[in-house]
């Protein structure tokens, strides 16, 4: 379980995070998400006890997080946000380096973990690509069978193929009952994998809600494209939130029901209908149109 | 104290060790090598032609014996500057060197407190500086003994080299302070290298005499005096205990800075 209670960090004049309150009971996939800057990671490294909280404080299973960090760790695994290792070694030393440091000695679940990733550890990480690193990383998260997992933006680096097998991964751990703290500025992975989601931005909560809700609340875009102006002008006459971008073409947002869009359309000749995926910059927006009408 | 992290640092800084060894020895064979009572002749003539500069490494008086002969060409220049250099790379690859590079996140992230891996890193840097020092000295008894049979005063060489310790613990703990307590490599370098360097160059315009005399007052290589040393004055026992005071000082500051601190990892 993972509290982090009205945390707030100033460097000089600046809020880097201001009043974050956040609580994840044992065995949520929770996501973090936000724009790069927005207090992530520093609100990660506070759960970590790298740093001094101006005010607030944070717990992991009822121990402060500052202070007890060393018996905290026992029980959890990080996967810092900045790839950085001992570039000396290869792969697989580094990963018996830090279990020896765990003071585990046995890696039959670090070598089950490479297989999966299917990471070739043997090579010397300074010659490694962004995406093995990140494996590497994942590996020294995962091999130690933490109950509490905390992830500072995890697909990072990998393609999209291993990024499915990430999500399937975690998926797996979730079954387990692990509890999964991630950070990540993609919409899409947080929704395949998490169960509540917190918007961050400027170092402020904007919203924490759960997975369904927010789906339920997103609106999506699609482009369509008619077969000529004058099917595009006829179209202008029904009630949509739409853009023009040339002639023939339009952005269009729907939010909640589709079905009746769907058959909108089918009075009109289209020729092109492309789905734009949503960025986390519309979701704020969103939920800045919203938030700020409520406050 | 870490085992496994003393290990890795073991093997990680064993070419640094074996460099800064070689040069050394390389040193202390060819000066006790060129020890030759009829040859200080030669060289009292060459300090009484350019006084100035030979004092400003410490070259002042020749002396007679060979441990003094030693304390004039070793311990002036070589002695002081070569550990120096160890103690500047070796304290800021030791912490900041992790936390520039981000490696760090993942010492702390592994069930040990940050004062275990910070004192394994500190116990490191000492022995590592012990164990230079003391291979030095036993280089320097074996190679005089060979060459030179009963002409080496051991007491006073092994008094003499547990000085230089205690110099070198000191800056080794200023470094390793410095290390732990800014905030990224350049800084760390830049004042670790930088301050021992300046007090250095204080102490050789000291040595020069006259009005700079009074410059000695301001750095800590003064708290190294070889002539008090091989002579064993009284007054020597107060500049050791000063000299262990300021490196315990600095370590222990070292440590608790490394505690407290933030780190963005």
């Amino acid at each position: 379980m993972i509290e982090v209670n009205h945390l707030t960090k100033k460097f000089g004049d600046f809020y880097s995070i201001q009043n974050v309150h956040l609580q994840i009971p044992k065995g949520e996939v929770f996501g973090f998400l936000g724009p790069n800057g927005a207090g992530k990671s520093t609100t990660i490294r506070h759960l970590m006890g790298f740093l001094q909280p101006t005010e607030g404080s944070c717990f992991i299973n009822g121990l402060n997080c500052r202070e007890a960090s060393a018996t905290i760790q026992q029980f959890v695994g990080y996967l810092p946000g900045e790839i950085a290792f001992i570039d000396k070694m290869t792969g697989k030393q580094f990963i018996h380096f830090i279990a020896q440091l765990r003071g585990m000695n046995d890696y039959t679940h670090a070598e089950k973990l490479m297989h999966f990733f299917e990471l070739d550890a043997s090579r010397l990480i300074k010659k490694m690509s962004k995406g093995m690193k990140q494996k590497v990383g994942l590996v020294c998260a995962f091999m130690h069978h933490p109950e509490i997992v905390i992830l500072d933006e995890p697909t990072s680096g990998l393609d999209p193929l291993m990024q499915t097998k990430f999500i399937e991964f975690i998926l797996a751990e979730k079954d387990k009952g692990t509890t999964i703290f991630m950070s990540s500025h993609m919409i899409e992975e947080v929704e395949k994998t998490c169960d509540r989601v917190a918007i961050i931005n400027a170092g402020k909560i904007v919203a924490t809600e759960t997975i369904t809700d927010l789906k339920k609340r997103k609106s999506k875009k699609y482009m369509l494209e008619f077969q000529d102006e004058q099917e595009l002008t006829r179209f202008l006459d029904e009630e949509y939130v739409l853009e023009r971008i040339s002639s023939t073409k339009v952005m269009i947002t729907i939010t909640g029901d589709l079905q009746a869009f769907l058959h909108t359309l089918s009075n009109y000749k289209i020729i092109d209908l492309d789905v734009i995926s949503q960025s986390l910059e519309d979701i704020f927006m969103h939920y800045y149109e919203n938030g700020g009408a409520q406050s | 104290m870490n085992f496994t992290l003393f290990k890795h640092e073991l093997f990680a800084s064993l070419k640094l060790f074996i460099i800064i060894l070689a040069v050394l020895m390389l040193y202390i064979v060819s000066v006790i090598y060129m020890y030759n009572p009829e040859m200080t002749d030669t060289l009292k003539k060459l300090t009484e032609t350019m006084p100035e500069m030979m004092a400003a490494f410490g070259m002042t008086s020749i002396g007679d014996t060979l441990i003094e002969f030693l304390s004039t060409y070793l311990y002036g220049f070589l002695f002081m500057i070569l550990p120096m250099v160890f103690s500047i790379m070796l304290a800021n690859k030791l912490i900041m060197g992790y936390i520039d590079n981000g490696s760090m996140a993942y010492l702390i992230a592994t069930p040990n407190t940050r004062f275990k891996i910070v004192l394994t890193q500190a116990l490191f840097l000492i022995i590592s500086l012990f164990t230079l020092l003391a291979v030095t000295t036993l280089v320097m008894i074996v190679f005089a003994e060979v060459l030179f049979p009963n002409e080496l005063d051991i007491t006073a060489l092994l008094l003499l080299n547990f000085g230089l310790f205690l110099l070198h613990f000191a800056i080794s703990g200023f470094c390793f302070l410095m290390s732990c307590s800014t905030k990224d490599l350049r800084t760390s370098y830049a004042y670790s290298a930088g301050i021992p360097i300046a007090f250095y160059l204080i102490e050789a315009l000291s040595n020069m005499g006259g009005s700079l005399d009074k410059l000695q007052y301001i750095t800590i290589y003064s708290l190294f005096d070889s002539v008090q040393l091989i002579q064993q004055n009284s007054s020597c026992w107060w500049m050791l205990g000063t000299l262990f005071f300021i490196g315990l000082l600095c370590y222990s500051l070292a440590i608790r800075f490394f505690v407290k601190r933030d780190l963005h990892l």
